[in-house]
């Protein structure tokens, strides 16, 4: 029976072509909008979080507030404490970080200079173009070497390989430092331009280059199966209870992304229902044709309850015809939305996430219009009587 | 004698006509045995059709009792009346009314489809039906590629679908030639010899005369 009322819909739009297409526009474009809001929206955040992700994921970053640098909390043995007090932590890297001129010959420019234990280059994984990152007994013995962003090494270096040949840093008087390593090019995090920043041993930085006993900042790498943004929350919690809220500041990108996709999830989940809208507007097309299409089929509509068809069976044959019509729209629309969203993403240079619980939510959505605005001439359909349907012509 | 398959006590219609009332029907009682062929006949507006729509189902009475096939209909519902339709009473029409964008064999099938019957016996039964009317070599055509007489056997073809009780044709012969109006006449005859009960409805007195039994009706009411 179903099958029949299919086909007869199929009939029905074949007789009347340019009125179908016209009428199933208005649904075609609203399921189009609401999925490719939704997919750009998906897509969007997606490719916020992988460039939030550049960073690692697995990273968070501590800054102690200034006041607190030198107050005795915040000095080498604290990543100790703090691996040893919350649980999920690998490993907790000190740094300090000043802008300084670094020079070869006649080339100079402005740097970043971080000091950082020997263990920092393989926590970040960091890849070398040559040489290799300082080794601890570089850092126990305070040498001055340093390792070069490959931004770095490209200006002082323009025509001659960097690694061990030497450059005067800048600070109250020139020193000179032996390149042991080159790093490849790699992208920039929210906290650090690694092309840009040259890295010396730690011990080097804080007793020689400037003296310092504080730590500008931790980079806090958290353990394989822990999740980030929980640890974050407890190295938050630890840090209230020792420093207060106002002694640090804490950087994670997890927590960032998590909220970047909350951002771009908000918004287009209200975008798509401004979306959805036009797809009610579309379900009052279809009432209209399917209003034409009872008047147009009135003498059908009589023939059929002489025949012995119940107006529960010409109901559900109207019905059937009104969810054919929006269902069809929904598939055409759901083509159309991929479409537009793959032409959108591609334009933007971001990866394409086709978003399948749109298309559920759409085809749901059409269903649920087909079904709505398709009652009402249905019903007028299984009421007319016989006898004056069977005469109309 | 034979058991009534239709069965009008006193049976009334009105209409309301602006402010007057129209007595198409005022006080019919009449019965009509299994295996009759019976002509209904009359000038227009004498009740003839009102009395055809009462029979079949499409019209209910203003007041009295119509029993069809020993159920009485007074009181049944829209889908109760529908049923009876589809399973007790086979229509034949004057202008045909078979479904433009509907196959021959599809337009037959129609009614099995609100009989419930399942798809391979549909289609078995309804090729049954144009086979005995003599169509079987147009099953796939649509109405607007069979001529007229072929397009009412196609009508009687769905009329005889679901083996009413009651074939109810309707001026049957009245948009055909009189070539094959005669042949259809024919038809309806050999179906009656079979055992079918035939009910005729005519203003012509010649076709009427051809039935067995003529019951004329004017003003809405049995002449006697």
């Amino acid at each position: 029976m179903i099958l029949e009322n299919i086909k007869l819909a199929f009939n029905a739009m074949r007789g009347s072509k340019m009125r179908t297409a016209l009428s199933l526009l208005g649904i075609v474009i609203g399921v189009a909008s609401v999925v490719a809001i939704l997919t750009i929206g998906d897509s969007a955040s997606k490719s916020i979080t992988d460039s939030i992700a550049i960073g690692g994921l697995d990273m968070i970053t501590i800054y102690p507030s200034s006041g607190q640098r030198s107050n005795g909390t915040f000095d080498e043995a604290f990543g100790d404490m703090l691996s040893r007090d919350v649980e999920g932590i690998e490993t907790v890297l000190p740094q300090n970080n000043s802008t300084v001129r670094v020079r070869n010959g006649k080339e100079s420019k402005s740097v970043s200079v971080a000091g950082v234990l020997s263990s920092y280059g393989d926590a970040l994984n960091l890849e070398y173009n040559d040489g290799s990152f300082f080794n601890a007994m570089d850092n126990i013995n305070r040498r001055q070497v340093v390792v070069l962003g490959s931004t770095v090494a490209k200006d002082l270096f323009p025509s001659q390989l960097a690694v061990g040949q030497y450059v005067s840093l800048f600070r109250n008087q020139a020193k000179s430092y032996l390149v042991v390593g080159v790093l490849e090019p790699k992208d920039a995090t929210f906290s650090l331009s690694y092309d840009n920043t040259i890295f010396i041993p730690y011990n080097t930085y804080a007793q020689r280059f400037i003296r310092t006993t504080g730590v500008g900042a931790y980079v806090v790498k958290i353990a394989e199966g822990y999740d980030t943004i929980a640890v974050s929350d407890q190295v938050t919690e630890y840090l209230d209870d020792i420093v207060g809220t106002d002694g640090y500041s804490l950087f994670s990108p997890a927590s960032l992304a998590e909220m970047a996709n909350q951002i771009t999830g908000t918004f287009s989940s209200f975008l798509a229902m401004i979306a959805a809208i036009s797809l009610l507007v579309g379900g009052i097309g279809i009432m209209n044709i399917m209003l034409v299409s009872v008047a147009e089929r009135t003498k059908e509509i009589g023939i059929r309850k002489a025949l012995g068809a119940s107006p529960n069976v010409i109901r559900g044959q109207f019905l059937v015809e009104a969810l054919t019509l929006t269902l069809l729209g929904g598939l055409l629309g759901i083509a159309l939305g991929s479409l537009l969203s793959f032409a959108v993403t591609n334009m933007l240079d971001w990866s394409l996430h086709l978003s399948y619980a749109s298309f559920i939510l759409a085809m749901g959505f059409s269903m649920f219009v087909g079904i709505f605005f398709g009652w009402y001439p249905a019903m007028k359909a299984s009421r007319l009587d016989p006898i004056e349907a069977l005469n109309y012509e | 004698m034979a058991e009534s398959v239709i069965s009008l006590q006193d049976v009334t219609r009105y209409y309301l006509m602006g402010e007057f009332v129209v007595k198409a029907l005022d006080g019919v009682s009449l019965d009509i045995k299994r295996g009759e062929f019976t002509a209904i006949m009359g000038p227009s507006g004498s009740g003839k059709s009102t009395m055809m729509n009462l029979i079949g189902c499409l019209d209910t009475p203003t007041s009295g009792y119509i029993d069809i096939d020993g159920e009485n209909t007074a009181g049944m519902t829209e889908a109760e009346l529908a049923y009876i339709r589809n399973q007790k009473v086979g229509f034949v029409f004057q202008q045909f009314n078979l479904l433009g964008k509907l196959t021959a064999l599809e337009n037959v099938i129609t009614p099995l489809l609100y009989g419930g019957v399942s798809v391979r016996e549909r289609k078995r039964l309804a090729m049954n039906a144009l086979e005995r009317v003599g169509l079987a070599d147009r099953m796939l055509h649509r109405p607007n590629e069979l001529s007229g007489g072929q397009k009412q056997r196609v009508a009687i073809a769905r009329a005889l679908v679901n083996n009413p009780t009651i074939l109810l044709a309707d001026e049957p012969t009245g948009a055909l030639d009189t070539k094959t109006g005669n042949q259809i006449m024919e038809l309806f005859e050999e179906l009656n010899s079979e055992g079918r009960t035939v009910i005729l409805v005519t203003h012509d007195r010649d076709l009427g005369m051809r039935c067995h039994r003529q019951i004329h009706l004017r003003d809405g009411r049995v002449e006697v």
